[in-house]
């Protein structure tokens, strides 16, 4: 395997840990825009130049730009799919526990049954 | 009464056919029943209602995981509220096991009882891919296996107030019940197993789980922890 290979798959690796350890607060959103900031320079200098990935790419023992740029897709790729999915997983557990709020709300007693002194349930 | 203090939690998804029944049943023994209707798009709150059943509803449908939760958090806020048992809402638990299972609760030093298709024999009328499939999955989980459980997705609970208090299930769907014994381990919950008979009938067959929904719980148990609470 190349080097580079192993490097990319390192990347993807710690990538993932990352963003699974990682608490959705301010400061990794902003990574989040600084590294899709540069991926949009990056994208626009290949569009322009694509023979330069090319020369990036032997620089890294890679034949071709276009393997680069598919390596560096796939790690983008899988990034966004797992920061989406967990981003919807964090969704709908909040979307349960608003869900469940209204539920409690609204619950209904048999008419056989005496409720507790008014307040007494909202104490919990 | 007796078992004033006791609540059944019966969580229900378009049950409306069997619910009364099963509602009528219980009650026979538990003055105290909550259903929560998962936002199915039948009657089947209002015939539990009638049954004599508190009745709490989700706007939507949720998950099992989910109604379970919902059910605890009403139980537990009513006054008196001691002990907690979740019984399926289609039919196939007996009421007998769980007054066996809050007997055990009672005597012996347990914070919570599950119940174990796999004690002696396998059930009858279990799919034979379930009866192969189901102990395995139990011997897969490090959660299972620390605490010797036979049987991971037994629906029939029986647990305290400590349990109750504690309970924060975040799996909406299915995987709460692997959810449920990863909580016990990591708040060392004192935990039993008993024997309990469930009655497959066509009725509850037809409501049951497709296998593949295994690798949805599998994908959970993983993820599970990485979330935020």
């Amino acid at each position: 395997m190349n080097w580079i290979q192993r490097l990319l798959i390192g990347a993807i690796v710690l990538l993932l840990v990352y963003l699974l350890r990682s608490r959705r607060n301010a400061q990794s959103r902003a990574w989040v825009k600084v590294g899709y900031v540069l991926f949009v320079i990056g994208a626009i200098y290949a569009i322009i130049r694509p023979n330069d990935t090319t020369v990036v790419a032997h620089w890294l023992g890679i034949g071709r730009g276009a393997d680069l740029l598919e390596y560096a897709l796939v790690i983008a790729f899988l990034f966004t799919t797992m920061s989406a999915y967990m981003r919807f997983k964090d969704l709908e557990l909040r979307y349960a526990q608003l869900a469940r709020a209204v539920a409690l709300e609204g619950a209904r007693v048999p008419p056989d049954v005496v409720e507790p002194a008014a307040g007494a349930k909202e104490s919990e | 009464m007796r078992y004033h203090d006791v609540w059944i939690i019966i969580p229900a998804f378009n049950e409306a056919s069997v619910i009364a029944d099963v509602v009528a049943d219980v009650r026979t023994v538990f003055p105290n029943v909550v259903c929560v209707d998962d936002g199915g798009r039948d009657d089947t709150g209002d015939r539990a209602l009638a049954a004599g059943a508190h009745v709490v509803r989700h706007p939507v449908n949720l998950g099992q995981g989910a109604a379970i939760q919902t059910g605890v958090e009403y139980a537990r806020s009513r006054p008196g509220a001691q002990v907690f048992a979740t019984f399926d809402a289609d039919g196939q638990h007996r009421v007998a096991d769980v007054i066996a299972m809050i007997d055990r609760l009672r005597t012996e030093d347990l914070d919570i009882v599950i119940g174990t298709r796999f004690a002696d024999t396998p059930p009858e009328r279990m799919p034979v891919l379930k009866r192969l499939l189901l102990p395995i999955v139990a011997k897969l989980s490090p959660a299972s296996r620390k605490l010797r459980l036979t049987d991971a997705h037994n629906g029939l609970r029986v647990f305290n107030k400590t349990v109750a208090d504690g309970l924060n299930l975040t799996m909406n769907g299915m995987s709460h019940a692997s959810e449920f014994v990863t909580l016990i381990v990591e708040n060392g919950w004192r935990v039993a197993e008993q024997p309990v008979h469930i009655l497959y009938t066509d009725y509850s067959m037809s409501k049951g789980q497709p296998l593949v929904n295994g690798v949805n719980i599998i994908v959970d148990g993983l993820l599970r922890g990485k979330l935020r609470r």
